[in-house]
């Protein structure tokens, strides 16, 4: 082994781990500690890989992240090991009987991934109104073009009041694997220096949902914000603005 | 790791890494808000057909890569083969003077990293997981991770290297 060669290996060395336990970095490590050069550059390295870590660790977390995710938790989170298994099944049994008017009464499943959409998309364009737009522009027939040739939901319909608002771009989104387009617009009321969009329509196929919205739209209200969701052709439509209930029945 | 793989436990133990590991990957909040989200909401649908306990993390880790790549290749057609094999030339800079750096400068730095070095780079970093592990989370051979992570480290190091000789430039 010469110098280079070491230097190689020992760029991926991190003290402190079982990095020392591997044979070719035990190897490396003799050696530098037979050459002076080799031994301060090491020394070196250290310090930039300890600087990176550290300004890694430093990424700083959302506010209320931790939450959110706990919120949208599906009812599946029912994870058991094997062993609780047959306990579980006898306990089941009993439950069933005594828990039948409490299980009704419980929000349904599909309920909550109606929610989960709703507020993943809301919340989504609220932190981040523009949302890096895959597209920028005023012209919906781009937009509409744009989606289609992403094979993202580009055949949906428009409601009537949306045309008063200037839509400024769009973006293709998952939804727990499912495609989602999102068009952005704008409202004429003034906005802040770096906010360009609050409004949104996000379109998605209806299959990605058990339980859908009904032909008329249902509007709640989520952060600041205020939605509408609704199921028409085959596709489930939310509208959300960064605004009121009068606000969003304008574009209607 | 968290007893019994309660979910709530499992949140809060992982929520932060694994946002990061997606920040650094995406460099957008939102988008790392959904991979991380969408990684749990995985783990609580499929979760309970991990046998061994002990690889959560893992599996956590390789559900969020798993989630990024699909992402990318919907948008860009991602182009996941191997560069070339010149090697990159670590820079000469003292290392004191990497200090100034902040997290906002490295992230930007990362994004100039070839892409298929990124991930190999954040987890290095990120996490002190065994090569073995990181090859198993990015779902790739030992050597190929090692000879990603080698040409990654060096071009994130020279990428902030010039980074910060053009900073020290501007301000004498």
């Amino acid at each position: 082994m010469n110098a280079e060669e070491a230097k190689k290996i020992l760029l991926l060395y991190r003290p402190g781990t079982s990095d020392a336990d591997e044979p070719e970095f035990a190897e490396a490590l003799r050696f530098a500690r037979q050459d002076e050069d080799l031994r301060q550059w090491l020394a070196g390295q250290s310090t930039v890989r300890e600087v990176i870590r550290v300004r890694f660790k430093q990424i700083p977390i959302p506010e209320g992240l931790k939450e959110q995710i706990i919120s949208e938790r599906p009812w599946k989170t029912l994870v058991v090991s094997r062993q609780e298994i047959f306990a579980l099944v006898a306990f089941v049994g009993v439950a069933l009987l005594l828990g039948f008017v409490l299980l009704w009464s419980r929000p349904h499943p599909a309920e909550n991934r109606l929610l989960s959409f709703e507020n993943r998309m809301v919340r989504a364009a609220l932190r981040n109104p523009d949302y890096g737009m895959n597209l920028v522009t005023n012209d919906l027939n781009r937009i509409r073009a744009y989606l289609a040739e992403h094979h993202a939901e580009a055949d949906y319909t428009l409601p009537t009041g949306l045309s008063k608002a200037t839509p400024i771009g769009c973006v293709i989104v998952s939804w727990e694997g499912h495609t989602v387009s999102m068009i952005c617009f704008k409202t004429d009321r003034p906005k802040a220096a770096n906010e360009n969009s609050d409004l949104w329509l996000f379109v998605m196929n209806q299959t990605a949902l058990s339980n859908l919205p009904g032909r008329n739209p249902e509007i709640a209200s989520i952060n600041r914000s205020t939605a509408a969701t609704w199921t028409q052709d085959g596709k489930v439509y939310l509208l959300a603005v960064d605004g009121n209930e009068e606000d969003l029945r304008n574009y209607f | 790791m968290p007893a019994k793989l309660d979910f709530d436990a499992l949140v809060a133990c992982y929520y932060r890494p694994l946002y990061q590991f997606a920040y650094s990957l995406t460099r957008t909040e939102s988008d790392a808000c959904d991979l991380t989200q969408q990684t749990f909401y995985i783990w609580a649908t499929k979760g309970h057909q991990l046998r061994d306990e002990s690889k959560v993390k893992t599996w956590l880790f390789t559900t969020l890569h798993r989630q990024f790549l699909e992402t990318r290749r919907r948008y860009n057609r991602f182009p996941h083969q191997e560069l070339s094999e010149v090697e990159a030339e670590l820079p000469t800079v003292s290392p004191q003077t990497f200090g100034q750096l902040d997290s906002a400068q490295v992230m930007r730095a990362l994004s100039k990293v070839d892409e298929v070095y990124q991930a190999p780079v954040s987890l290095f970093y990120l996490e002190d997981y065994a090569y073995k592990e990181i090859a198993e989370i990015l779902e790739v051979p030992l050597g190929t991770v090692k000879s990603r992570l080698a040409r990654g480290i060096a071009q994130l190091q020279k990428i902030l290297a010039d980074d910060l000789s053009a900073e020290n430039k501007a301000n004498m």
